[in-house]
């Protein structure tokens, strides 16, 4: 029932959107809320994920030292402090990244996103995998929901600030990438249609997905009503 | 004492992977603070003969501090290795004591705020339920008990001339329980003068001795807050006569708070309570004499000094800044950050229904409130960010210009903070990290990059969301901002 919805929504998607725009810039992420029931819920679930993952991806980028920290500010997400950067570019390219990323999260077509680190040769150093699931019939139906859900986006923020004890440091010269694993073939759109202009998506290569034995290094969990997620780190055995 | 305590901790820290700070610690043991700072202490003794696994830990320094003629009095959290150094520095070390304990070595003060956070959100009735720091006068109002506390308190109107002695008499018999008890000077330089003296007697640095100069701190730091709130209170026995000398009085409580400056949370966050307590109550005179001549005078009278009381918090928030930019280390006032965050939350809540109020009345006195109202709600986090940054550094980054760069008397240990005021104004000193083939292009187009990004990141609005729709309109509209 839910999937005629969505179809149906699609079609429908510009008009809802006016509303939904317009929601989105009188008030906070609870008056979405209150709107949701005309929308489409993986609309909003997917909004809150990304919104995550930008701040994650900062964060990461920061903790383990992908990038200067001079270019890192402090903001607030969750009522928490998080590191973000300030170079446009990179931001970006974070949040294009994360728009052709969000479709798919929609559709519960992707399974994970994995922000990988790459060494000088583009050898995967490091991999923080986030395993993205939602539950077939989405439903917003408590009032508590979103703030037990913030509370645990923010419980996932401060496992990545502390990982690095428990990770080794890596070689200088990193950069980074972002993959996403998606279930079935849900790419074959992606090819066809592009979701921002001059930023394609492109199948990876087998040098940049295969790591030589990797240790596997769990990070966080959480269940909720909307979302079910799970951190962890590949890490190369030998990192220089 | 049980050493159960210690595998508690070791299972937190070294199987979690938790960063414990005392605070938490003692919320989820249910132990009082002191308690828990000395289990830290111990563990931290205890893990380190046994040179384990390498443990970090943060320390919580308060003492006096000077600064170019300038003495405050200043809390700060600092790393292990900048502990010595920064003991050093200050002219008096009035505590130290264990702040938190963790695996990692921290990048920043962050994940710091953010342990405590859940801990107390959880325990939020409670959250000072094993507190060192206690006031007998801070009872919250039973629920559907509106009256002005002065009615309860029942202090007889004093005598205009002698408004300072009785209303200290009183309270101050309540400090005779401290152990340096001494006869109060009348007046409110008084209250910082014994408060002085107590601070002076105890340089001890054991946590033993700490925990007594808590309680001392505090007995006296209760008093004066008892006192404040009982010559608040006073003004609401008889509101006629008691504004002028409220204007009088809260030019001296600024001004004496301006000389002073000793910023302990207590003392400070009263200041702040006492405020918006009496803001609330003054809503309520307000409207049932709305039609008096009276009004209009008490408006004027009041916007000085709520001035002066928005001044003094805020310029007791630019001081805290101010020493806290010269330190050499992690800063956060870790309960007056929240506090304050608290503080000017609450403070925009009340300060709102009253300038609705009062807007009906009369629209120019009230035009200087509304806008330092309106400063506090969209920068709750850039009074965060105002007290990590220097005061120089702030100006500068409203402004967006490359200012000079001169500012290198940081190591870089503590550059973290100062450099991010510069940062964000001059893309020239990323450079040299940053591949710079378009490095004459970036420091023209960051400066606008940066002005949009703070724009998106505050805005909690998703903009790339709406890039492929055609309602670029209404986007539009809003990114002109």
């Amino acid at each position: 029932m839910l999937n005629i919805s969505l179809l149906i929504l699609n079609f429908t998607m510009k008009i809802k959107r006016y509303l939904y725009i317009y929601s989105l810039t009188t008030s906070c992420k609870f008056y979405r809320l209150s709107i949701a029931q005309d929308l489409n819920f993986g609309q909003v679930v997917a909004d809150i994920l990304c919104e995550f993952l930008e701040v994650a991806i900062h964060l990461i980028l920061y903790v383990r030292e992908v990038y200067p920290s001079g270019i890192f500010q402090k903001k607030k997400k969750y009522n928490v402090p998080v590191q973000m950067s300030c170079h446009p570019e990179l931001n970006q390219y974070i949040q294009d990244t994360l728009q052709c990323v969000k479709p798919l999260i929609e559709k519960n077509d992707a399974e994970k996103v994995a922000v990988v680190i790459m060494d000088k040769e583009h050898h995967p150093v490091e991999r923080f995998v986030f395993e993205i699931s939602q539950p077939p019939l989405l439903s917003i139906s408590s009032d508590t929901l979103l703030s037990h859900v913030e509370q645990l986006l923010r419980a996932f923020i401060l496992k990545i600030s502390v990982c690095d004890a428990v990770l080794n440091s890596n070689p200088p010269g990193c950069s980074f990438t972002v993959l996403v694993h998606t279930r079935e073939a849900a790419t074959r759109n992606m090819e066809k249609v592009q979701v921002i202009k001059d930023f394609p998506w492109i199948v990876a290569d087998e040098q940049e997905v295969h790591m030589p034995e990797p240790r596997l290094i769990p990070l966080k969990t959480m269940t909720s009503e909307i979302v079910k997620m799970q951190l962890y780190v590949e890490e190369r055995a030998q990192k220089t | 004492m049980d050493e159960l305590y210690l595998d508690n901790i070791d299972e937190y820290v070294n199987d979690h992977n938790k960063i414990v700070t005392y605070k938490w610690l003692s919320l989820t043991l249910g132990v009082h603070v002191n308690t828990a700072k000395q289990m830290l202490f111990h563990y931290l003794d205890h893990k380190r003969k046994e040179s384990s696994a390498p443990l970090h830990a943060t320390y919580l320094v308060t003492g006096k501090w000077v600064e170019n003629g300038n003495t405050s009095h200043k809390v700060t959290v600092v790393r292990e290795e900048q502990l010595e150094d920064v003991k050093s520095k200050m002219s008096l070390t009035v505590s130290v004591h264990v702040y938190s304990v963790q695996k990692a070595s921290l990048k920043d003060s962050g994940p710091l705020y953010s342990v405590d956070y859940d801990a107390v959100k959880d325990n939020l009735n409670s959250c000072s339920r094993y507190s060192a720091i206690k006031c007998a006068d801070a009872v919250p109002f039973a629920p559907g008990d509106t009256r002005p506390a002065g009615d309860s308190l029942q202090f007889p109107p004093p005598d205009p001339n002698q408004i300072r002695a009785p209303s200290f008499d009183g309270p101050g018999n309540q400090t005779t329980s401290k152990p340096a008890a001494k006869p109060q000077p009348k007046g409110i330089m008084g209250m910082f003068a014994s408060k002085a003296a107590p601070k002076k007697q105890e340089p001890g640095k054991e946590i033993k001795v700490e925990q007594k100069e808590d309680t001392t701190t505090a007995d006296v730091s209760k008093s004066k807050s008892a006192s404040k709130s009982s010559t608040m209170s006073n003004f609401f026995g008889s509101q006629a006569t008691k504004r002028a000398e409220k204007t009088v009085k809260e030019e001296e409580t600024s001004s004496s708070s301006v000389k002073d400056k000793s910023e302990s949370s207590p003392p400070a966050k009263k200041l702040k309570e006492t405020p918006n307590e009496e803001k609330v109550k003054e809503t309520q005179p307000k409207e049932e004499k709305v039609k008096e001549t009276q009004p209009k005078e008490e408006k004027v009278k009041e916007t000085q000094p709520k001035e002066a009381k928005v001044k003094v918090t805020k310029e007791a928030k630019v001081k805290e800044a101010k020493p806290n930019a010269r330190s050499k280390s992690k800063r956060k006032e870790p309960s007056d950050s929240e506090e304050d965050k608290m503080e000017t939350k609450k403070r925009r809540r009340i300060k709102k229904p009253q300038s609705d109020s009062s807007d009906d009345d009369d629209v120019i006195p009230d035009s200087p409130k509304q806008q330092e109202m309106r400063k506090p709600p969209p920068t709750p986090e850039r009074l965060l960010k105002e007290k990590i940054v220097s005061q120089p550094n702030e100006c500068k980054r409203r402004k967006r210009r490359r200012v000079m760069k001169s500012r290198t008397f940081m190591d870089e240990e503590g550059c973290i903070v100062t450099e991010k005021g510069y940062e964000s104004e001059s893309y020239s000193d990323s450079e040299d990290h940053v591949p710079s083939a378009k490095a004459s292009n970036v420091p023209a187009r960051a400066a606008t990059g940066k002005r949009e990004d703070e724009k998106k990141s505050k805005k909690k609005i998703s903009p790339p969301a709406n890039k492929g729709t055609k309602q670029a309109s209404i986007m539009g509209f809003f990114q002109k901002k």
